[in-house]
This record gives structure tokens, C-alpha cells and sequence, in this order.
């Protein structure tokens, strides 16, 4: 039986970002998500691309792949993998999100965006490889 | 994402459009900094066309936030709506600007 995945491998740097997106964009509109869902499943891709591009293979290189499927009408499965150290980005702690602006740290919110805005979430390593596996939309159609 | 500075008696307005990515939250963090090199101490970002925002652009206003507060200046917040709104609002961010519905209201509160 074929894969059902479609699936996009590309460097694993900042400036693949746009491709992925329009690729996973594909995926979206075929599994019918509207226009202002797109821009939430663009905010989740960046967060865990920029994550890989910034960690994983530092100093190194390497590459991300991207894969998607349409699990159900309106329900989108994602997968973004890296051959990288191993890392799961999901267990870091969470951010600080009191105090005020002085005591307030520049960065650890793009995990927790993750968290907030997609369904299901989980990290898996298989095969010397992480992977980041994600539903959406979350029950909240995008947090909102 | 365009930027475009309007310079006014008490402060600088920038105008943000498009889209605050990874890849260009930098570009808006300089611009505010060569404003604040320049002796501008009270920023107003007015966000009505900001379409999208993602945690390196929630970076970037937090930067220059703190460093105009060090100054005893301040980054104002205006037009926030839409996605950039609620992303803001659920990292609990938005209390920590002062935050005004147009340029107009920011202007007259400084």
C-alpha cells in the first residue's frame, strides 16, 4: 500500500521555511481548512522548523522533512523529522509568562505556541532521527 | 513585512505590514534601534496591517520594549488584531505594552 504522506525534504535552514509552508499550505486545502486556520498551521511549521534549523545540527548541517496527511475532513497530520542530536523540544520547561516587562524572558514561547494551538502532539526518535508529530487544528481552532 | 516611519512631535510611528516572521523579525528590531540611536525614546508600532506574527517577532518587540524602558521611553502598541492579537495575548504579553487602539489615542496619552 502506498504511503499515504506526501512528503518534502529540504536543508534544514530558516530560508526553507516558505517552501515548506506553501508545500504543507497543499495539504491544508485539500483537507478543507479555511483561510485564517492556514496562518495558525504556518505559525506551528515556523515554530518547529526554526527550532530544528537553530539546534539540531549545529555546527553542522543537514536536513528536515516535512510530511503531511489528510486524516479526516478538516484534520490535517503533520510530521516534520531531522536527523539531528537528539532533542525533543517538547519537554523543555515552561515559559515564564509573569512578572513584569524587565523579568520577562526574551524566548522559550515558541514551544509553548506549539502546545497551544494544535491537537494531538508528540516526539518520537526512530531510526537516528527526531520527529515532531502533530494534528491540526487543535480544539480550539487555533487557540483562539 | 514593510516598515514605514512617520516621525511626530513626541514620537516615531512605525507601520508595520505584512507578515513578522523568522525571517525578517530582525529587520523591525534595527529599525527601532536606529530610531532609539537617534534619541527617540517613545516608539509607536502601529500593527492594523500586521497580518502575522510568530515568537521571533514576539522577540523582537520584547527587546525593544526592554531596552526603551531601560531609557525610561516606552514601545506603544497599537491596531493589534487578528492572529497577532491573540498570540500575544496567549503568551501574556499584551499586558506588558501599553496598548492603544489607534495611533491617534497613543498620541494623545504621551
Amino acid at each position: 500500500m502506498d504511503s499515504p504522506f506526501a512528503r518534502l525534504t529540504l536543508p534544514a535552514r530558516i530560508d526553507s521555511m516558505q517552501a515548506f509552508r506553501d508545500f504543507v499550505r497543499v495539504g491544508a486545502e485539500s483537507a478543507g481548512l479555511e483561510a485564517p486556520e492556514m496562518d495558525w498551521l504556518d505559525l506551528v511549521l515556523e515554530e518547529i522548523l526554526v527550532n530544528i534549523a537553530r539546534y539540531a545540527y549545529q555546527p553542522e548541517t543537514g536536513d528536515t522533512e516535512v510530511r503531511y496527511a489528510v486524516e479526516q475532513p478538516g484534520k490535517l497530520l503533520v510530521e516534520i523529522s531531522d536527523g539531528g542530536r537528539v532533542f525533543n523540544p517538547l519537554v523543555s520547561d515552561p515559559p515564564v509568562l509573569g512578572g513584569g516587562l524587565a523579568e520577562r524572558p526574551i524566548g522559550g514561547l515558541g514551544v509553548f505556541l506549539v502546545k497551544n494551538i494544535v491537537g494531538s502532539l508528540s516526539y518520537r526518535r526512530e531510526q537516528d532521527r527526531n520527529t515532531i508529530s502533530f494534528t491540526f487544528p487543535g480544539p480550539n481552532k487555533g487557540g483562539a | 513585512m514593510n516598515i514605514e516611519p512617520t516621525e511626530l512631535e513626541k514620537a516615531v510611528v512605525l507601520k508595520v505590514i505584512g507578515r513578522m516572521d523568522a525571517e525578517n523579525a530582525d529587520e523591525f528590531q534595527q529599525a527601532c534601534e536606529r530610531w532609539i540611536a537617534q534619541g527617540s525614546r517613545h516608539l509607536i508600532a502601529d500593527l492594523d496591517g500586521l497580518q502575522y506574527v510568530s515568537s521571533m517577532g514576539l522577540r523582537a518587540f520584547l527587546g525593544v520594549a526592554q531596552k526603551l524602558q531601560s531609557l525610561s521611553g516606552s514601545l506603544i502598541l497599537c491596531g493589534l488584531h487578528g492572529l497577532p492579537r491573540q498570540v500575544f495575548e496567549m503568551t501574556r504579553l499584551l499586558s506588558l505594552f501599553p496598548v492603544y487602539d489607534d495611533v491617534a489615542q497613543a498620541v494623545a496619552a504621551l
